[in-house]
């Protein structure tokens, strides 16, 4: 008997029993159903993901940060650490993440936010390309920026295109060295009132006169930091918005207004930041009495490598790893949640697998009942030539119909599922004003997983039904009626 | 002319309970081909395990069936599957036709586990042994839409259709009246002449003298007697 001889048959039989067919379908139905959507929502989460990596550009983005580690071996992250990053070879470009606070004016509108400088040769990286509207800033513009499409409205532009060749004045405020110093010298009443306030006879007195110094000391110093945070200068600069990009992702890291670096230099070249943490840096850098001018010996909390794509991330943190600092990939990043997707997608498969264990009991429930009724047949079957694999064969290939049957109807079930459970989960992000993406995708490997784990799950259950036929003595089975 | 099938020194014990049943004890039968052998007995001599010994459905508790001198002991169970799908036919008394198939259907069942795999060729194959039987007009009738002598017919057809060597039928008139009972025994005569040899079991010794050139009689799972 042939394959197609006994799928000829099998589908015979089903046809014959539709009402039972159609119940035991059914369940199997409904079964991959869930089974499809659960793993529609799992794929859907991992192709959000993975499409927000695409196109920030992650894959082949790996982050540099100052070692933590032992003195000997870490090494400050400044520009000639960047420039030998970009040296490194399949390393496209590297630049400093590099953001400060500024205040931001159009109209009537002051906005407090952060910028980030960006240099040349990563103007055309994905990060500053995915563009709402208008263009990138080209690696000589100097008076040009891009801002983030979430932070117009707080400017009071009515829509992306409205904000693209509007200028803005962009404002640091400096620490100034000259305030600190100013404020250094006590207010000279107030220092002749504690002078006069000195008894002549302590002048000699070396304990008094040491209390003295540490005192003065300590108030020049909190002088000098009140003066120099707090009396600080205003540096402003008019810039025109080029283009206006798409955020609305932590990932990204990117701050509301981007300016090319020269520009940004011109603004760190009036001082440290006015926040107090910016002192530290600008100790570290040497830059407290503001930047050296044309040069830039600040060192960075964070550079970006932007990798050529065939580059393998790995590799190049191992480089930046030797080199004594500390190193992050995205890729690997994207691979740690795709093994958390993983245990996610299981969770979810397992109410799918729920209702088909049920529906596996029903097959298996059909079946037995099939060759119970089928006694007669399966024995002149056998009179006939049937060897007990012919008739083994001839139930699993029953089991396998309705499997295949009931996987196909159910992918088609947990798709329609999936697009409603979508299209109301998208009416709900809009309404939070939530970026609005497809929570569920049924990619094709998904389709032929389900269809061929359906198929298999009905195999398996018409195993024992298939045995237990394969067993029926022909001589009982003939004489029975 | 030697034996087509041999049986020797045949048992069939079955275990009932504490007893232990003797439907076969100790047969000794020689079937040449072409030969028509009617098997006679009381209900429970032991034609039909004799029958059903011979076309391979049982096996013996003791003894042998041969054919053409080897042992179907010695078959393997794809050997012995291949047995009952090309060398012999076996025809039941209640007709044992699958209800829910056509005539013609039930006849292409007896087609599937032999040689003939072209559904075409199976086909053509079945329509012609229908209409040799008379049967042209009733190929896709269900057998609850044929009378019995028709369902015998459907039967012997689909006996026929992996072109045996022997022909086993069990009761074949068993459940019909005389004139059906007569054509039938006709048609499995006819068999014979084309050189087919047939066993029958019957209770009716006029239809075994008449269609038989041996009667074989049984009782108590011996052989009791032989008439020619």
């Amino acid at each position: 008997m042939t394959l197609r001889d006994m799928v000829h048959v099998s589908a015979g039989n089903l046809r014959r029993l539709k009402l039972r067919t159609f119940l035991t379908v059914s369940g199997v139905v409904i079964a991959i159903g869930a089974f499809t959507t659960m793993l529609s929502l799992g794929a859907g989460n991992q192709k959000m993901i993975r499409e927000q990596y695409e196109q920030l550009g992650l894959f082949s983005t790996v982050l540099a940060y100052p070692s933590t580690g032992d003195a000997d071996s870490a090494r400050a992250l400044d520009d000639d650490a960047i420039r030998e990053f970009a040296g490194l070879p399949g390393v496209r470009a590297a630049y400093p993440y590099d953001d400060f606070d500024v205040s931001v004016s159009y109209g009537d509108s002051t906005v407090a936010v952060r910028a980030q400088a960006i240099p040349p040769g990563a103007n055309d990286a994905p990060l500053f390309t995915r563009l709402v509207a208008g263009t990138t800033i080209t690696p000589d513009d100097s008076t040009g920026t891009l801002v983030l499409a979430e932070f117009l409205p707080d400017l009071g532009f009515a829509s992306p295109e409205a904000a693209v060749g509007e200028a803005i004045v962009v404002s640091v405020r400096a620490a100034s060295a000259d305030s600190g110093f100013a404020y250094l010298v006590p207010d000279p009443t107030e220092l002749r009132q504690r002078l006069e306030g000195i008894p002549p006879d302590s002048l000699g007195n070396r304990v008094f006169l040491s209390r003295f110094v540490r005192r003065e000391l300590r108030d020049g110093t909190r002088r000098f930091f009140d003066g120099y945070l707090h009396a600080q200068r205003v540096v402003s600069d008019s810039l025109v918005i080029r283009g206006v990009l798409r955020g609305g992702d932590r990932r990204s890291n990117l701050r509301e207004v981007v300016i090319p670096r020269r520009t940004a230099r011109r603004f760190h070249e009036a001082g440290p930041g006015g926040e107090p943490r910016d002192l530290v840096p600008a100790l570290m850098n040497g830059d407290l009495f503001g930047a050296e001018e044309g040069g830039d010996a600040r060192s960075y909390a964070q550079a970006t490598l932007l990798l050529d794509t065939y580059t393998s991330h790995v590799a190049i943190v191992d480089s930046l790893e030797a080199r004594g600092f500390r190193a992050f990939s995205y890729a690997a990043q994207f691979d740690e949640v795709r093994r958390g997707m993983l245990f996610f997608n299981l969770a979810l498969a397992g109410v799918g697998l729920v209702a088909l264990a049920t529906a596996a009991l029903g097959i298996a429930n059909t079946l037995t009942m099939s060759v119970t009724e089928r006694r007669r047949e399966i024995g002149i079957l056998k009179a006939l030539g049937a060897e007990d694999a012919d008739i083994r064969l001839l139930f699993l290939v029953e089991s396998a119909l309705i499997g295949l049957l009931g996987s196909a109807a159910g992918v088609l079930l947990g798709w329609i599922v999936a697009r409603i459970g979508s299209a109301i989960a998208q009416e709900l992000m809009r309404r939070q004003s939530v970026p609005p993406f497809d929570l569920f995708s049924t990619p094709p490997w998904l389709v032929a997983t389900s269809i061929a784990f359906g198929t298999l799950i009905a195999v398996l259950s018409g195993t024992l039904p298939a045995a237990r036929a394969a067993r029926v003595d022909p001589v009982r089975a003939l004489r029975s009626d | 002319m030697g034996a087509l099938l041999s049986v020797r020194s045949l048992h069939r014990h079955y275990v009932r309970g504490e007893h232990t049943v003797r439907a076969l004890d100790g047969v000794d039968l020689d079937v040449a081909p072409g030969s028509f052998v009617a098997l006679v007995g009381a209900s429970g001599s032991g034609k039909s395990t004799l029958l059903n010994l011979l076309g391979g459905l049982d096996r013996p508790t003791a003894g042998d069936v041969l054919l053409e001198g080897r042992s179907l002991a010695s078959y393997s169970r794809r050997e012995l599957a291949t047995y009952r799908a090309t060398r012999v036919g076996m025809i039941f008394q209640s007709f044992h036709l699958i209800p829910h198939y056509t005539a013609i259907e039930n006849v292409e069942l007896g087609l599937y586990f032999g040689p003939v795999r072209e559904p075409g060729e199976r086909r053509s194959r079945s329509t012609e042994l229908l209409e040799r039987l008379g049967l042209g007009e009733r190929l896709h009738h269900r057998p609850a839409d044929l009378s019995g002598g028709e369902q015998q017919r459907v039967a012997i057809a689909r006996a026929l259709a992996g072109n045996p060597d022997v022909l086993l039928a069990d009761e074949p008139t068993g459940n019909l009246d005389a004139e059906n009972a007569a054509l039938i025994a006709g048609l499995l005569r006819e068999q014979r002449e084309e050189g087919r040899a047939v066993v029958m079991t019957t209770h009716n010794l006029d239809l075994a003298h008449d269609a038989a050139e041996r009667v074989v009689r049984l009782a108590y799972g011996k052989i009791a007697g032989e008439s020619t």
